[in-house]
């Protein structure tokens, strides 16, 4: 008899914590910055996102655009930059330019 | 007495495997978020964007901004405590919006969260975390959408890992009102171009730049990915960061249009690498983002 209450407690107390993780995972609750959808993170208040200098180019090329004749780390000048360089013959590749309706 | 002790402890027990059972079932009904494509494609492009989600206070602000901006429409996704609209164009889900109260008192930075595609975000994210990234927010499985995580470069920028399990978006030249591109501004350009490229095999190129900071090309399948740029110096208040640029046909129209509907500029449109319009955003909440022109002929041949 011992054992089958031992049993029955221990299955209904097991299911219950199951539960209760369950419903947690599903609240997000106990992972910080959570909304229980791995996305959308606010980012930190205060900082400036624009002001970029006249020279300040962001965007690609069209196809095949000079490389820098220097690749140098210009954080570190004189450095050689951390990441591996692309063979020097080749040219920077542009966006696809297939369209969509082709 | 067995009767009894059935009674009295197995009720407990049948009333908990219900509430398991139940909160089971409601996580799995939690997010049924699109597939990338549909049908299914079997292309992969790791590093490449293939998906954006916003945070904000007010959902329903943005999906007017959003789409009085761009023409998107939305699909609703409510589960829990999660509200969320998936942004469509021409019937094709191309981001989402996630709200989330910012707590009385407390500042924070709307934002947009940029996805990059992997084949395995097991082994990427582990291979970010060995290169001094962050867990943000762990592997998630979306049944129609794949497994997702979140993490912080070695410089803070966040961003989001997606082995999608419908493909990768197809390389196609993005139509007006779709991302057409990203770009990464960090303290030390050169050395996040390498913390990518260890993730994700991009081949770096560096560009000639007239204000002495390095900007870089990121490519994979000999397509231009993204850039990774020196933040502008001088100015303590900058943090690294992901910036999303969605395709337009007038970047000095849409400006106009950002600020009759609340936004902000801020950056004016200006002429970029590639001769067309690039111009910086924030909308009615606060989050940054791009947009860039791309008529036909920028791009006249495939890349080789």
């Amino acid at each position: 008899m011992k054992t089958l209450r031992s049993r029955l407690m221990a299955g209904g107390f097991a299911a219950m914590a199951a539960a209760l993780l369950c419903a947690c995972a599903v609240t997000g609750v106990g992972v910080e910055g959570s909304v229980g959808y791995a996305g959308g993170y606010y980012e930190p208040y205060g900082y400036d996102y624009g002001g970029w200098g006249a020279g300040y180019r962001v965007g690609p090329g069209r196809c095949c655009d000079h490389r820098d004749d220097h690749p140098v780390d210009r954080g570190h000048a004189g450095h050689a930059p951390a990441y591996r360089a692309a063979p020097a013959g080749r040219s920077a590749p542009s966006i696809p330019s297939r369209s969509r309706s082709h | 007495m067995k009767c009894t002790y059935r009674r009295r402890y197995g009720l407990p027990s049948l009333l908990a495997s219900v509430l398991f059972l139940g909160s089971a079932l409601a996580h799995a009904a939690d997010f049924q978020l699109p597939a990338l494509n549909s049908p299914a494609s079997a292309e992969r492009h790791a590093g490449k964007m293939v998906w954006a989600d916003l945070i904000t206070p007010d959902l329903a602000a943005a999906e007017k901004f959003y789409g009085g901006l761009f023409g998107w429409t939305f699909q609703s996704i409510r589960a829990g405590d999660v509200n969320y609209a998936v942004a469509m164009l021409d019937g094709r889900p191309i981001g989402g919006i996630v709200e989330k109260a910012i707590p009385a008192g407390q500042h924070q930075q709307s934002a947009w969260l940029t996805f990059l595609a992997t084949s395995n975000v097991d082994d990427t994210k582990k291979l970010a975390v060995s290169h001094g990234a962050k867990v943000l927010d762990d592997i998630k499985s979306y049944p129609m959408r794949g497994r997702q995580c979140v993490l912080s470069d070695p410089e803070g920028a966040v961003f989001a890992l997606l082995a999608s399990s419908s493909g990768d978006t197809p390389d196609y030249l993005p139509a007006a009102g779709d991302w057409i591109w990203t770009s990464l501004h960090a303290k030390d350009a050169g050395t996040e171009a390498a913390f990518y490229q260890n993730l994700l095999g991009y081949d770096v190129f560096d560009l000639p730049s007239d204000d002495g900071l390095e900007h870089l090309i990121l490519s994979t399948d000999n397509y231009a990915r993204a850039s990774a740029n020196d933040l502008e110096r001088g100015s303590a208040r900058r943090h690294s960061h992901w910036l999303n640029f969605v395709r337009v046909n007038n970047a000095a129209e849409t400006a106009a249009k950002v600020l009759a509907m609340g936004g902000r500029v801020l950056v004016e449109p200006r002429v970029d690498r590639h001769g067309g319009m690039l111009a910086v955003f924030a909308d009615p909440a606060g989050a940054p983002f791009g947009v860039m022109e791309w008529s036909e002929s920028d791009t006249k041949a495939e890349p080789q």
